[in-house]
């Protein structure tokens, strides 16, 4: 199967590095070559140095999109997960990459500040973390991603199975093998439905 | 909630099907007086007849209908298939749909959909908002997403369908388990109508299907003792589809329902004068044998098979490289299949024809999946029920099933022109443009 890369946006905490490894997991036992760039572990390696200016934001988001780019072209699946708040630098990506599916993880201000599950946004509120996407500075949705699943309703079990589904309509990935949808019994109860309605 | 921001009312549509409704007693059923709601929703738009898909089964129509396209791109080619290089039965399910449903089509946009007891969707799998899978669901807690609404729906007291196996021999019991599996349709749409935002809100009565397959004479014939009962359930369906159509209006700031409200069906019904056992009649004619007397399988399929069937009319050629005990060449194809379609173009029963037209697969498919298609497929004249049943010892006879499918006499509602040749895979387009 050809390389893509799968990008996942959205504001701090809202679920993005949960579900690309979630995914990651499911497209390793399909037996295709992945990998993810997490936006938190590029900044230790890859983009050490920069900052939360606009201009740093968009310097981190562009060499990620370039190394999922390489990634992409050598047939490998780049998942990557950053906040990535702004819209340019995201479509500069998708134009850079070809196959690129943006998944929006939609979850609302309100439930991330009451979820704060490391504690970010409280501080960000306290102005201890300037430059903190959704308090102080934005967040530009997607205008027209490909997926878009809402942490805020969703479990994450539901996102997941949302995304490879999607992948899978999408050719970019194959389906699951030997996929087992009716146990034994059920079959039997299917055949005795349709004997009843005169199709067996 | 009918209104954007900037003033801009939001695109909606409303879709209910009705299970093997035909156009003609529909219409008929509106000009006596029967169904006055669905008379004046008609009179916005336009109700037309409708020609389904190949062969005209619910496993294949809705599908056509959710994709917008058929089995040679969509996969799913009957309620039964084999599994690949094998005589073994499958039964597909939405896990082996391999295009993309109107309501995925709708989430790659955004929008959100409510689909409830839409046949050909077990088991239920994640979209954009709730999915509750219709016939052939058997088990309610792999038929709907996401699973948190399950206790919701057991609370209704949802049914997914009739008792089948009583309700075929018991008209009393069919026409109570009628009431009660629309009654906690209704319920539940009523809760999801109000409960979910939604751009996409689509119902599918199946319990129209069941009694047409069961009690078909009890609509043709006045002096039946079930006639009352069934035109009583038809007046219950109006109701059903008044109220619909009402508030979609009111939800969309709307005098009348259209544009955005649909109705449909997925195949007609007529009566069965009789049952055609395709298995049966490729046996006497020398082109399928097996190896016991009563057949359980096609695994018992004899050696020199040249061709079998899948219901309902489906024929396959016993293809050598396909198929284990295949027999048949490449160059041998051609001339077998012409030879097959001319015999079943003189099959005749009491005098009568029994064959409509005998479709070759490039006909009727198209896409990268076609070739896994039937070779042929027949279709019948009105009254001649084709079936692939192994275990007939006569070519033609009947069962206790009163009605049958038709290809030609579905129905779709909508705001759109008529127009001289409409099939069901045409729907999924024009249902999309309104939300769109």
């Amino acid at each position: 199967m050809k390389g893509f890369t799968l990008w996942f946006t959205g504001l701090p905490s809202s679920g993005k590095s949960t579900l690309a490894r979630k995914v990651e997991e499911i497209l390793l036992e399909r037996g295709m070559k992945v990998e993810v760039l997490d936006g938190d572990v590029v900044r230790t390696n890859l983009s050490k140095g920069l900052g939360y200016s606009k201009e740093d934001r968009d310097a981190n988001i562009k060499r990620i999109g370039f190394v999922c780019h390489l990634l992409t072209r050598n047939n490998v699946v780049a998942i990557g997960a950053a906040i990535s708040p702004y819209r340019e630098v995201r479509d500069y990506n998708r134009k850079l990459i070809g196959r690129f599916v943006e998944v929006y993880v939609k979850c609302p201000l309100e439930v991330l500040l009451e979820r704060d599950t490391k504690g970010m946004y409280a501080r960000a509120l306290k102005g201890e973390i300037p430059n903190f996407t959704g308090v102080s500075d934005p967040y530009e949705e997607p205008l027209n991603p490909e997926i878009v699943v809402d942490t805020g309703k969703e479990t994450a079990e539901e996102s997941v199975a949302k995304i490879v589904r999607t992948l899978e309509l999408m050719h970019y990935i194959p389906p699951a093998q030997d996929e087992k949808d009716y146990t034994p019994e059920e079959e039997q109860r299917i055949k005795g439905r349709l004997r009843d309605l005169g199709y067996l | 909630m009918g209104l954007l921001k900037r003033g801009r009312r939001r695109k909606r549509a409303c879709v209910v099907g009705l299970d093997g409704v035909p156009h003609s007693l529909l219409t008929r059923l509106m000009a006596d007086g029967v169904m006055p709601a669905t008379a004046r929703i008609a009179a916005e738009g336009t109700l037309q007849p409708m020609t389904v898909t190949l062969p005209e089964i619910s496993a294949v129509s809705w599908p056509g209908f959710m994709t917008g396209t058929d089995s040679g791109t969509h996969g799913i080619f009957g309620f039964v298939d084999l599994k690949a290089n094998s005589y073994v039965l499958t039964f597909p399910s939405y896990t082996q749909l391999k295009a993309p449903t109107l309501w995925d089509r709708l989430a790659e946009k955004g929008k959100r959909s409510v689909v409830i007891n839409q046949p050909s969707t077990y088991p239920a799998r994640p979209m954009n908002g709730v999915l509750i899978s219709g016939f052939v669901a058997v088990d309610m807690a792999k038929a709907v997403y996401p699973a948190r609404h399950l206790a919701r729906l057991r609370q209704l007291g949802y049914r997914i369908d009739v008792d089948t196996q009583r309700a075929r021999s018991d008209p009393s019991f069919l026409m109570e388990e009628l009431r009660s599996t629309l009654d906690a349709r209704r319920r539940v749409v009523d809760h999801f109508w109000e409960a979910e935002d939604w751009d996409y809100f689509e119902v599918v009565i199946t319990g129209t299907d069941r009694l047409h397959h069961f009690l078909w004479s009890a609509l043709e014939d006045s002096a039946h003792p079930f006639h009352g009962a069934a035109l009583e359930y038809y007046g219950q369906i109006d109701a059903f589809l008044g109220r619909m159509a009402y508030r979609f209006a009111r939800l969309s700031g709307q005098d009348g329902p259209i544009p955005g409200f649909f109705l449909l069906s997925d195949h007609g019904f007529t009566a069965i004068h009789q049952e055609v056992y395709l298995n049966r009649w490729l046996q006497e004619q020398g082109y399928l044998a097996f190896s016991s007397r009563s057949p359980e399988s096609l695994e018992e399929l004899a050696e020199g098979s040249r061709a079998f069937a899948l219901d309902p009319s489906r024929i396959y050629l016993n293809l050598r490289g396909k198929y284990p005990k295949g027999c048949v060449s490449e160059e041998q194809v051609c001339r077998l299949r012409e030879e097959l379609v001319e015999k079943l173009q003189n099959l005749q029963c009491d005098g009568l024809k029994v064959v409509q037209r005998v479709f070759r697969r490039e006909e009727v498919y198209s896409g990268p999946l076609a070739e896994q298609g039937p070779d042929l497929v027949v279709l019948s004249q009105r009254g001649f029920d084709l079936k692939g049943s192994l275990r007939q010892s006569e070519v033609f006879g009947r069962s206790g099933l009163e009605g049958m499918h038709t290809w030609d006499d579905a129905f779709f509602f909508s705001d759109e022109p008529p127009r001289e040749e409409f099939c069901i895979t045409d729907c999924a387009e024009i249902i999309l443009r309104t939300v769109l």
